[in-house]
């Protein structure tokens, strides 16, 4: 492959956004004519290192889960690139590539998906389930696929003698479990989470969680983990970003952003988080009003509508993602003025 | 579509206890083989069952493939043998009690003797009760092919020497309707059935590219549908089957009539198929199959086409009868099938004037076959739409 590029970033990084951009024609009439789009991903750059989880947070509709399918091409990116740094150290762009080039690549960089309802054929039996990517990828057949799949299940914890079941017949977090050896069938360095326990019971939840925590340490993986509930982050990620109608708003540590967010949206996020202690006692701010649509987003700063500390200048200029403090981006006007309170920070 | 509920004896392992089954060894699943598990088909066949009716039609259908497949078995006498004397012969009744009311342990039957009304000078065919002939069981007669391949000459019954056996009487050139009923049912089945796997085969193509890739090459696809669904049918098979030449090859004649009858309800077919992969293109599934790498063959006959062969079984049992009674529609009106090749319909156009009709109702026959074919096809289209999908979701 000819996309190596000499400039390096980090080097530990091993998967960089840049200015993603990932819009969806909206058309009408009988011949179709494009009348406008949807912003789903809007310049959204962020860089995930070797075995670091990295978080990224949003309403339903910000586009996180968008965000996760343009990094795997399983959208076209409008814009942006995406530079992925193979075990060789070369650095491969995969916005561009086309879907030949990107198949020996879906081998290190998998998903896991959120529904485990939906994302399992219910037609096939778990062996043909897990053993799918090694047939796709000419791996192994026969017996030696019976192996590896009766091994992939005990990593994740499902008796082998299971499978020539049917997806129906396994419980949520165990069809979630079934999904993840999937995803694990072509040992990958870098998984896009999507979502993967936000289906399932709470309780089910630690466990499921649990179990990639452990696989993560063992197979020295990388996690994209997309999530839309920052009680379930924030022990199993690194980092955490948050996203705003297609961009992201705040980018830091875990433990940064909880006790000292900088953006009023992750104050109010972090408001909604129930807290463990009964006498924590925090006032819960509630947002006024919708997401807007991201077909037709709001002037300036995209939060400012539902902002209680919105000014002039936030209807009219759009604010960039800034480092406001080493390794602390900000997508606001006034991250350096406000005094936002995190985790325990009562009023 | 009902969700079933497939518990093993065992049961699903309960909880989400890692510790249970990380005990477990994978050779002991390998040399236990892991569980014993109901196969697709057995499962296809455990909800059939429970369809009474869907039985019936599968027993109408088979007891009419065995009479058309071993159709010379079951004739006493060869259906092709032309004799004149024996024009129009009504229905032979099979007796067992005697003019005289004696009880008789075989069955058997009077000849048939032409009489001619002194009035009128009708001919009308009257029982000789002189002599009773028996009618024997597998006995050896008349020579003939099983398959067209093994010379036999075995027959399921027969009458003695110098009796006739007409079940359905004889048509004008003295041909056992019995006989030519059973042989016809080779060329309606077989062609309805070739056709409606030509109609189904288009259909499933059009409908899986159409849903699959969407955008204008859906758009050209549906608006052609449109197009053939826009012109008459019954005009454009018959000017479809008046343009087919005696002269061809009767096998390429079959091919032909095959292709004609199949332009009916692929159509349909595409559309459903159209929706339902168009259903589940965008589910998890198909995402997660793409996220794998799977070419879109895989993903269209792995993933994809299963989830809508319901519908085109239900399409296919609805197909099949329509073929059945459209052919016999235009092979009664004269342009269907021609002889060699005889259908149903065919052996009914003795039947088009009212005068034959009224005299010799019997040549009616085959309606009743036609019947009883499109009804056990619908009816065990039935259960096998419930029966075919054991994993549906949608």
């Amino acid at each position: 492959m000819t996309l190596a590029n000499g400039k390096q970033a980090n080097d530990s990084t091993i998967l960089e956004v840049k200015n993603l951009k990932q819009y969806f024609p909206i058309r009408r009439g009988f011949f179709q004519r494009v009348v406008g789009h949807i912003r789903a991903v809007d310049d959204v750059s962020f860089s995930v290192k070797e075995n670091e989880v990295l978080g990224l947070v949003g309403e339903s509709g910000c586009g996180k889960t968008t965000t996760g399918r343009s990094i795997l091409r399983l959208y076209d990116p409008t814009g942006g690139e995406v530079w992925y740094t193979r075990p060789d150290g070369e650095r491969v762009n995969l916005a561009p590539i086309s879907q030949k080039e990107m198949k020996p690549l879906r081998r290190e960089l998998r998903m896991i998906f959120q529904d485990p309802f939906s994302s399992l054929n219910p037609r096939l039996t778990v062996k043909d389930i897990i053993g799918e990517p090694l047939v796709i990828h000419n791996i192994a057949k026969g017996r030696e696929l019976e192996d590896r799949v009766g091994e992939l299940m005990k990593s994740v914890g499902l008796n082998p003698a299971y499978m020539s079941r049917y997806p129906h017949e396994f419980s949520g977090g165990q069809r979630q479990r079934i999904g993840l050896a999937r995803t694990l069938a072509l040992s990958p360095r870098v998984i896009i989470a999507d979502e993967p326990v936000s289906a399932l019971d709470v309780s089910i939840q630690a466990q499921v969680l649990k179990l990639l925590e452990q696989l993560k340490e063992e197979l020295n993986l990388t996690i994209l983990f997309i999530a839309h509930d920052l009680a379930v982050v924030e022990h199993i990620c690194d980092r955490i970003a948050v996203m705003y109608v297609g961009k992201i708003a705040e980018l830091t540590s875990s433990e940064d952003l909880l006790y000292h967010p900088m953006h009023p949206y992750t104050e109010a996020l972090i408001s909604a988080v129930p807290a463990a202690d009964p006498d924590i006692r925090m006032e819960r701010i509630i947002l006024e009003g919708d997401v807007p649509s991201p077909a037709n987003p709001p002037s300036g700063c995209v939060f400012h509508p539902r902002c209680r500390y919105a000014k002039d200048v936030c209807r009219s200029d759009p604010p960039n993602l800034e480092e406001v403090e080493p390794g602390h981006w900000v997508s606001c006007h006034f991250a350096r003025e406000l005094t936002l309170h995190g985790i325990g920070g009562g009023m | 579509m009902e969700k079933i509920e497939l518990s093993t004896s065992e049961g699903v392992q309960t909880g989400e206890n890692v510790g249970v089954s990380g005990a477990l060894d994978l050779e002991l699943s390998r040399n236990g083989r892991h569980e014993i598990h109901e196969s697709y088909l057995q499962l296809v066949w455990s909800r059939f069952r429970r369809s009474r009716i869907s039985l019936v039609g599968g027993i109408l259908i088979a007891a009419l493939l065995i009479l058309s497949i071993f159709a010379d078995f079951f004739s006493p006498t060869d259906p092709g043998q032309i004799d004149l004397k024996n024009s129009f012969i009504p229905p032979q009744q099979i007796r067992f009690f005697d003019a005289d009311g004696n009880f008789h342990w075989r069955p058997f039957t009077y000849l048939q003797v032409l009489t001619l009304d002194p009035v009128t000078y009708a001919p009308t065919w009257e029982e000789d009760t002189s002599h009773p002939y028996e009618i024997k069981f597998f006995v050896r007669s008349w020579d003939y092919k099983i398959l067209g391949i093994i010379p036999s000459n075995w027959h399921l019954y027969a009458p003695e020497e110098g009796g006739t056996v007409y079940l359905l009487g004889t048509d004008k050139f003295g041909r056992d309707l019995w006989g030519r009923t059973c042989r016809a049912g080779r060329i309606s089945l077989s062609l309805s059935l070739f056709a409606a796997f030509i109609s189904i085969t288009v259909g499933s193509v059009f409908g899986v590219v159409s849903g699959y890739y969407g955008g204008w090459i859906d758009n050209i696809m549906q608006r052609f549908i449109e197009l053939i669904q826009a012109v008459p049918a019954l005009p454009l098979w018959m000017s479809l089957a008046a343009v087919v030449p005696i002269t061809w090859d009767p096998l390429l004649v079959f091919v032909v009539m095959a292709c004609i009858f199949a332009l009916i309800g692929w159509t349909v077919l595409a559309r459903e198929v159209r929706g339902k992969v168009m259903a589940f293109r965008g589910t998890d599934f198909i995402l997660a199959a793409k996220e794998m790498g799977a070419s879109d063959t895989r993903i269209i006959f792995r993933h994809l086409y299963p989830h809508s062969l319901s519908h085109v079984i239900v399409i296919l049992t609805l197909t099949i009868p329509e073929i059945i009674l459209a052919e016999a529609f235009l092979s009664f009106l004269g342009i269907g099938v021609q002889e060699p090749l005889v259908s149903w319909g065919f052996l009914m156009r003795d039947a088009q004037s009212l005068e034959t009709l009224g005299t010799h109702p019997w040549i009616m026959a085959p309606a009743v076959f036609i019947a009883l074919a499109v009804l056990g096809f619908n009816f065990l289209g039935d259960g096998l739409r419930d029966a075919a999908d054991p994993y549906a979701i949608m």
